[in-house]
């Protein structure tokens, strides 16, 4: 599957995930403002990684990212999380350079603002 | 809600994914400890291993990942019977069947699916139950065959061995039910006993008898016999039964010969203080109905027949130091005895005369 044809952010994920507790919006907002915390920092070592030459510092946080944002709903930038992830892990160097990190972040960014908008339109 | 609760240990180094089990876990109604990578999770597993009921546990994770935490806690002892699902993404299938081999009960792809979740979490209580409930049948298991085992060790003070030994035998109860078997009866009793009881006092009485008493439940002991009672001097003691003795008579006069020949230095001493006290033994060989006599709350383990009577009236005529042997007994072990004719004995309850020899030495 194309990155390209995943969504920024789907809705369903969360919708999902709130039913399952009960309908208890306040604990999907709580997960969103961990997620928009820990995720940072993961960004931030996939992009430290990346410069390097060191493949396997980049698996560990592109993998929590990956599991983080499948988590919430963040489809494209699990997928793009995902790709840099096996990158480092098979050794491909050319798949996991400083442009891949920069379109990360920017998936990143992205996908933060349609969370944060989320959170606003869900009333917290 | 499920229908088991308790209490799981998640083991993830995301927090959002730690935040979103524990909420899912808790709507199940189970009680939830975290830990963010697998050094965390042994630790809280080593210190109460019996607290923890089940382990979601992340495939990933820095200083110590999925594996090997699961081979960690399959090699102690303690934790290994704690169910574990392992958590992982939906490319990390392989690896989930390396841990199923490795030990894991079940696993979980990530995104968590809520109701996937509950059916898993399910089972594997279930199973814990089982397991726990288990353990706790063995212990009962182990606490009765102890109380058995003490019981015994009690029931063997007041019975002689054989018989306790009878009584938690499978065949056990078949066995005191009444059966028929050939045995040899051994009586002994002491010549003079009547007028030393009458002259001692009780505390000489006491221990003269106890000494007497100690002695001869040595002797039989070590020939294996089996001690049907004590009644004050008198002490009957049968072979071939419970337990089958091929040699039953032999055993029976090598036990005689032993008693007497510990017996000497023992009237000797009493001698001393002034006791004529002489050791007289009969034996004799026959067919004998064996079980449980006597009534609900007082039953003893007794042999009836009339060789019973025999080896008790054959003791009455043993003179001091006399081991008298019927007929029929000396006729089974006549090669290995040296014995002296004492004659045709008028024997009470008998019409005819009994012809017996006294037991001069065993070969």
């Amino acid at each position: 599957m194309n990155d390209a044809d995943l969504p920024v952010l789907d809705e369903s994920v969360l919708d999902e995930l709130g039913a399952s507790v009960g309908g208890d919006r306040d604990f999907v907002v709580d997960l969103i403002e961990a997620y928009l915390a820990d995720g940072g920092q993961q960004v931030a070592q996939v992009e430290a990684a990346v410069s390097g030459t060191d493949t396997d510092a980049l698996v560990r946080p592109a993998h929590t990212l990956k599991s983080s944002s499948a988590t919430v709903g963040a489809s494209r930038l699990a997928a793009m999380a995902r790709e840099l992830e096996f990158a480092g892990r098979e050794g491909r160097v050319d798949d996991a350079q400083p442009s891949h990190a920069a379109a990360l972040r920017a998936e990143w960014e992205a996908a933060s603002a349609a969370l944060r908008e989320w959170t606003s339109r869900s009333g917290a | 809600m499920t229908d088991e609760t308790g209490i799981a240990l998640v083991v993830d180094d995301s927090r959002v994914n730690r935040l979103v089990l524990t909420r899912l876990l808790t709507e199940l109604g189970l009680e939830v400890l975290e830990a963010e990578n697998g050094v965390e999770a042994l630790a809280q597993l080593r210190a109460t291993p019996t607290a923890i009921d089940v382990v979601l546990l992340d495939v990933m994770m820095p200083e110590l990942d999925g594996y090997a935490t699961l081979e960690a806690m399959k090699a102690d002892e303690a934790v290994r019977h704690i169910p574990v699902i392992m958590v992982s993404g939906v490319e990390e299938l392989d690896s989930v069947v390396r841990c199923i081999e490795l030990g894991a009960t079940d696993y979980l792809t990530k995104p968590i699916n809520a109701r996937i979740l509950a059916a898993r979490i399910n089972a594997s209580l279930a199973a814990k139950r089982f397991h726990d409930l288990q353990a706790e049948y063995l212990e009962q298991q182990r606490q009765l065959t102890t109380t058995i085992e003490r019981q015994k060790t009690e029931l063997s003070r007041f019975l002689s061995p054989q018989i306790a030994q009878l009584i938690s035998s499978r065949e056990g109860e078949q066995l005191l039910a009444g059966h028929r078997r050939q045995i040899t009866v051994a009586f002994c009793d002491l010549r003079g006993f009547t007028s030393f009881a009458e002259q001692a006092d009780p505390e000489e009485l006491f221990s003269v008898l106890g000494e007497y008493h100690r002695m001869m439940g040595e002797a039989i002991v070590e020939h294996g016999g089996t001690l049907e009672h004590f009644a004050g001097d008198g002490v009957m003691i049968f072979f071939n039964d419970p337990v089958p003795q091929d040699d039953h008579v032999e055993r029976a006069v090598r036990m005689a010969t032993t008693m007497r020949d510990r017996f000497r230095p023992m009237a000797e001493r009493w001698r001393k203080r002034g006791y004529e006290l002489g050791f007289g033994v009969g034996i004799a060989v026959g067919y004998a109905t064996l079980g449980r006599i006597g009534f609900e709350g007082r039953h003893d383990y007794g042999a009836i027949g009339n060789v019973t009577i025999l080896a008790s009236r054959l003791s009455s005529q043993a003179g001091p130091n006399q081991i008298l042997l019927s007929q029929r007994a000396v006729g089974m072990i006549e090669e290995m005895v040296e014995v002296e004719p004492v004659g045709e004995l008028q024997i009470k309850g008998l019409s005819r005369p009994v012809s017996a020899s006294n037991v001069l030495a065993v070969r």
